[in-house]
């Protein structure tokens, strides 16, 4: 993983740093109060940049900034230089006092999840001398392999370059999971999230194994059925994305509706006519493609999954909800977004399914106890915090949401899954959804997806 | 071979050496920083004496700050700061890179 790319001589990576000395010097004579912080990463060997390795930079980089800014350091200026074959590399200069600035990115080396590969230099004008860990009470820099000082470890060349290697990547896949994005590991993700949302309950109006909910046509055995149906469109979808070597990636979601369609038969077949699934064979095909996408370009993060989904749908929305007056069958979500102009699903999508990746997954994270439980608490988050098309179209208006978003409040007033009472209220709140025949369809296709990337990032 | 300018080499980055060569009349007197000084300091001196030696120097003041660099990096690092020191090759401008 770290040997591919461009090698680099010695002397190129030499001038790189006399380069980058003299930009600092530049810097510091034009933030003369400012602290100037140099980050680059310490990768052995002579390739010093591919994609993994700025994926490590960019993660590195946005905690780095993410710490100043929570720990109310004005940062005055940053830039990057991603580009180069000497490696990736970037500047922040920063209000501050030298030795506290120093702290901080000491403490960010050292505790970062990839902190280790991270080289921080931290200078200021007027100041000849680097301060060094030593000077501010700090032990010196351990060796990436054994426990032992890090410059001794390299003067003795104590390790051997496949060994070091060794620990980068295996630190590598802990961090970004890269290994559980494969294709046997998405598509177990995939399924998954659908036999645990179908297992969870009570749901509000949904089928469980207990209830089926305000559904009369199906069962938690369509739902087995249905899920088991779509294990081949799941393995073709992230292929899919696997494979495409175009640059305009909305043809890659061109390709996976098409195969969104097959799966559509594949599942009403299963279900007799039912639709169990689609509002999941949608998104979890968008989801698997970018997976595997992903996967295949070494961009194992949340951020590129998003970022990929965004690319694949930048043109959704307008083709999706243009002629529609004219358009002779109307699914729920085209009728809703003519009566009500929400843009439901599809916008949810087009935006990178922000339900999903800014509130149900750091909910995910924040919940405690079982697995169900948290499932629960992480499925009524999200219906008191999205336009759930499902529960509108059986409500047949809009202010169902708000209704919606008191009972959630309602719910974890009570403290939620792990009280006897918000369980208790839970359950009455399904005998109310089958009474006025409500269902939350939207919600639990968001919550397949939070489990699928919660699995994905081993949060679940 | 006389040092006709100061000149130096490297910087005080990590895994890198800041070498610097002014004219002197007693030898090589060395100036050496590093937080290895104990273990490597006659390893790293040696290093540069090689190289100055092989350049034909006599007399040099040597300030050295060692940030552990490898011996191939003090090395090369030596070699540019005595051919700088020499006058053979120009001092990069760093302000247009």
């Amino acid at each position: 993983m770290f040997t591919e790319g461009q090698a680099v001589s010695l002397t190129d990576i030499l001038t790189s740093k006399e380069v980058r000395s003299a930009r600092q010097t530049k810097f510091q004579a034009a933030y003369p109060d400012q602290v100037i912080c140099a980050v680059k990463l310490n990768i052995p060997g002579n390739v010093k940049t591919n994609a993994a390795i700025v994926n490590i930079f960019v993660d590195g980089w946005h905690n780095i900034l993410a710490t100043l800014n929570q720990d109310g350091y004005h940062v005055q200026h940053t830039v990057q230089y991603r580009e180069l074959a000497t490696g990736p590399e970037g500047f922040i200069i920063v209000d501050g006092s030298l030795s506290v600035v120093k702290k901080v990115m000491i403490e960010l080396e050292t505790h970062l999840p990839l902190g280790r590969l991270f080289d921080i230099d931290v200078m200021t004008q007027g100041n000849a001398t680097q301060l060094s860990r030593q000077a501010l009470g700090f032990s010196a820099r351990k060796c990436l392999v054994c426990e032992q000082d890090a410059k001794v470890c390299a003067k003795t060349q104590a390790h051997t370059y496949p060994e070091i290697l060794a620990v980068i990547e295996h630190r590598y896949q802990q961090h970004f999971h890269a290994t559980d994005w494969d294709q046997t590991h998405a598509v177990n993700f995939a399924q998954k999230g659908l036999l645990y949302e179908v297992s969870l309950n009570p749901k509000p109006g949904l089928v469980d194994p207990a209830s089926t909910g305000a559904h009369h046509d199906m069962d938690v055995f369509t739902f087995i059925d249905s899920s088991l149906a779509l294990g081949p469109y799941f393995n073709t979808a992230y292929q899919a994305g696997f494979n495409f070597n175009e640059a305009d990636l909305t043809q890659l979601f061109a390709q996976l509706r098409q195969h969104g369609m097959e799966a559509e038969t594949a599942m009403f077949t299963a279900t007799n006519g039912v639709n169990t699934h689609k509002g999941a064979i949608f998104s979890l095909g968008i989801l698997l493609g970018a997976t595997g996408y992903c996967y295949r370009h070494q961009l194992t993060t949340l951020t590129h999954l998003q970022a990929t989904v965004k690319a694949m749908l930048a043109t959704l929305i307008t083709t999706d909800f243009q002629g529609l007056t004219t358009k002779a069958t109307l699914t729920a979500g085209e009728q809703q977004f003519l009566k009500y102009q929400v843009t439901g699903i599809r916008g949810e999508a087009a935006a990178g399914y922000p339900t999903v990746f800014g509130l149900a997954l750091p909910q995910l994270q924040k919940t405690t106890g079982t697995l169900p439980q948290r499932l629960l608490d992480t499925l009524m988050y999200i219906a008191g915090n999205t336009r759930d098309s499902n529960l509108i179209k059986r409500a047949g208006e809009l202010e169902i949401l708000t209704e919606m978003h008191a009972w959630t409040q309602q719910y974890f007033d009570l403290g939620g899954s792990k009280t006897a009472e918000g369980m208790a209220f839970l359950h009455q709140l399904d005998d109310q959804f089958k009474e006025r025949n409500l269902s939350l369809g939207g919600s639990a296709d968001l919550l397949i997806l939070t489990i699928y990337t919660g699995l994905l990032t081993t949060m679940i | 071979m006389e040092i006709k300018e100061t000149a130096m080499a490297g910087t005080l980055e990590s895994s890198d050496i800041q070498i610097m060569l002014s004219a002197g009349t007693n030898g090589y007197e060395f100036e050496l920083e590093s937080d290895v000084a104990k273990q490597f300091g006659d390893q790293i001196k040696a290093t540069i004496t090689n190289v100055l030696e092989a350049y034909d120097i006599q007399n040099a003041k040597i300030s050295v700050v060692d940030k552990g660099a490898l011996d191939l990096v003090i090395k090369a690092r030596a070699l540019t700061a005595v051919q700088r020191a020499l006058g053979i090759v120009d001092t990069p401008n760093w302000e247009v890179m």
